[in-house]
């Protein structure tokens, strides 16, 4: 176990009680990843990464092992001490990017913030520094409904930062999304995270998407089978060639 | 979350959905205007049956007599007499709350003028005692002790009316239905009714009983000098003569009048407030003396009016209950399409309290508004009734505890009816935020 370890998944099994069948979505997961560590979780449907990505965000309860994330045990707690968790150390991006239709860009970013109890015009100037940082400035007054897909993303990943989280989960953040915008998305949060030192957790099935991170965490059947270190690519090579990959066995726990 | 802005974000999310936000609050409008509706009549009829006995008489005087009922537990009970003397009275004086004492001197006799006579019931009180106990003459003045021969006194409200002739029964009313006796007419006084009624006279007179008669009762010359309120029924009825010129005459006819100096029937005690009747009461019933006072028909009314008010509260009750089964639908109805929307805010760290709290507050804004609006109703109705209800007696009386009761409980109701819907929204799961439709 390395000396910055963030996130720390041991043995972690889940399974689903379909009627009298039980169901594993993960089969014991190991896995280690670092503060500042950018990994992309990737798999096929059903391989369980989105599982992986919903118990390391507290959403779902895992059915035996431990997952610790900074120093805390996320099994031990309830409900509302996750979501207090959440409130703290956590951004979260969604692939449908759940915005709030009947607010505009800005009061969507700053709701995070009024969820800790800040007040107005504190959050709407946070608000207002992520959404510059994202490139909407011009849009800030704007409804979800009057943006383009890959501008609403960028509202969600300023939405994910403007709490300053530790850890920021994305759910297929280019799942709604062309290619050219995905690229241009998978940018900004990449360059953001990656200047603000954050670590990212992001799962997706398009191995392009995935080799953006510089860890791509490979689930099958429940289990990870393969965690493999990627050289930070070479903007100019990004959207046609095949990343730079090199295959390691580093932090395959046995 | 601030209290400020889960109250801005309840109110957004209602204002969203403002058809049926204000259909809802319209069931929570008829159902708090019912309630008041039908309470303020109920607090009509207490108003008014309070109202009719104190008509009556003074609700601030206690009638203390020497008799009083012990009951001794198992629904019997004895009565005992404790005398009511000129101790007594000082003692009384020194109750707090009272503010005046007066015992009732009163004698019976009859009074003759011309070929008429009537019985009177005849109070001697002092200038001062009428002051406090609110003695009031409708003309004159306060009888005072008058001359070596004759003795002043006002009549009754109703004393001249009721001359009549002893002999045949007619009553002194001319054709016009004026008495023909007046207060300018010559009156005496008597206490011993033989030298009114012959008939009694001549029956003495044939008596061969042997016993010795008691002689005849004196005349004593009157001299009217006002007549007494009508609308004072707590004196209206009697003729009031000078204190000390009345215990005079009622000791000179102690053979008529029984009249035992000193020692009374009944003592009246003025209290200053009407909150001081039932300490006052207490105190001298913890003497021994029997007590009475208006406050206590009055009790006896309201409880007897409560289940009236029960019965419209209840009425009332059940319209409120209906628009609070429509809040927990609305909300319901709201959770259930806002479960996407509630699992996002739960991923981006909204508390589960303040989850609830959002909710809470959403129905505390039915309420409040229902309530506010059933009030505001309910006055318009209050209004309409009193204007239709003027002849038949009934009222309808909106005091300030049940208006800010009413949007108060209406609140409590709102709330009591958001409190499941909260708390389903509150534990419903995050992953519905993951979930794409």
């Amino acid at each position: 176990m390395q000396e910055n370890t963030l996130i720390d998944v041991r043995n972690v099994k889940k399974i689903y009680r379909v009627g009298t069948v039980g169901i594993q979505a993960l089969r014991g997961a190991d896995l280690q990843i670092a503060s500042g560590d950018i990994c992309s979780v990737i798999g096929r449907s059903g391989s369980g990464k989105s599982t992986l990505l919903n118990v390391l965000a507290g959403l779902e309860k895992v059915t035996s092992g431990e997952i610790v994330i900074s120093g805390k045990h996320l099994e031990r707690m309830t409900q509302a001490e996750l979501i207090v968790f959440r409130q703290l150390h956590i951004g979260f991006i969604f692939q449908s990017f759940n915005l709030m239709p009947y607010y505009t860009a800005l009061e969507n970013v700053a709701l995070p913030l009024s969820f800790r109890g800040v007040p107005q015009i504190a959050r709407l100037r946070q608000a207002k520094r992520m959404l510059e940082l994202v490139g909407l400035e011009t849009h800030m007054k704007h409804k979800p409904g009057e943006l383009s897909g890959g501008q609403q993303q960028r509202v969600g990943i300023a939405r994910a930062l403007v709490t300053n989280p530790q850890i920021v989960f994305a759910d297929e953040p280019t799942g709604n999304l062309d290619s050219n915008t995905s690229d241009e998305v998978m940018r900004v949060i990449i360059d953001i995270l990656r200047e603000q030192k954050k670590t990212l957790v992001m799962v997706t099935h398009d191995s392009h998407i995935a080799s953006f991170g510089d860890k791509v965490i490979h689930l099958l059947d429940g289990r990870i089978t393969d965690v493999a270190l990627n050289e930070p690519a070479p903007k100019e090579l990004t959207t046609q060639n095949e990343p730079n990959v090199r295959e390691t066995e580093v932090n395959l726990d046995a | 979350m601030r209290i400020s802005d889960i109250l801005s974000t309840a109110f957004l999310n209602l204002w969203r959905r403002k058809m049926r936000a204000f259909l809802t609050v319209l069931g929570m409008v008829i159902g708090v205007a019912s309630i008041v509706v039908m309470v303020s009549l109920g607090i009509g009829i207490r108003q008014a049956t309070v109202e009719s006995f104190a008509g009556t008489g003074s609700l601030t005087t206690i009638r203390v007599s020497s008799w009083s009922y012990v009951s001794s537990g198992n629904g019997g009970g004895s009565s005992r007499q404790k005398e009511l003397n000129k101790k007594a009275i000082s003692e009384f004086k020194r109750i707090s709350g009272v503010e005046a004492v007066m015992p009732l001197v009163e004698t019976y006799g009859m009074i003759k003028s011309g070929n008429y006579a009537t019985d009177a019931s005849i109070l001697g009180v002092t200038k001062e005692q009428a002051e406090q106990f609110g003695i009031t003459l409708s003309q004159g003045t306060m009888p005072g002790s008058g001359g070596s021969t004759t003795y002043e006194i006002a009549l009754g409200a109703w004393t001249l009316q009721n001359f009549y002739d002893p002999d045949t029964y007619r009553q002194a009313i001319d054709k016009n239905g004026n008495p023909k006796v007046t207060t300018d007419s010559r009156m005496q006084l008597t206490f011993d009714y033989r030298n009114i009624y012959r008939q009694a006279l001549i029956a003495m007179d044939n008596d061969d009983s042997g016993e010795e008669q008691t002689p005849l009762g004196s005349f004593y010359k009157l001299r009217v000098t006002g007549i007494m309120d009508q609308d004072n029924n707590d004196f209206s009825y009697y003729c009031i003569m000078d204190a000390t010129q009345l215990e005079k005459l009622a000791k000179a006819n102690k053979d008529f009048t029984n009249f035992e100096s000193g020692s009374y029937n009944t003592v009246l005690v003025k209290v200053s407030n009407i909150e001081d009747v039932k300490p006052v009461k207490t105190a001298i019933t913890e003497m021994g003396y029997g007590t009475y006072s208006l406050q206590d028909a009055v009790e006896m009314a309201e409880e007897s009016t409560k289940n009236v008010q029960y019965l419209l509260g209840a009425i009332g009750g059940v319209a409120l209950l209906v628009a609070a089964i429509g809040i927990m639908n609305t909300m319901m109805m709201s959770i259930f399409e806002r479960t996407k929307e509630i699992g996002i805010i739960k991923v981006l760290g909204c508390r589960m309290d303040n989850i609830a709290g959002l909710f809470l507050a959403e129905s505390a804004y039915i309420g409040f508004f229902g309530g506010a609006l059933g009030l505001g109703l309910s006055f318009g109705i209050s209004v309409l009734l009193n204007q239709l209800l003027a002849s038949s007696g009934l009222r309808s009386i909106i005091p300030a505890y049940l208006a800010f009761g009413a949007v108060g409980f209406s609140i409590i109701v709102a709330l009591a009816a958001g409190m499941y819907p909260a708390i389903r929204a509150m534990k419903l799961s995050p992953l519905a935020a993951i979930r794409n439709e």
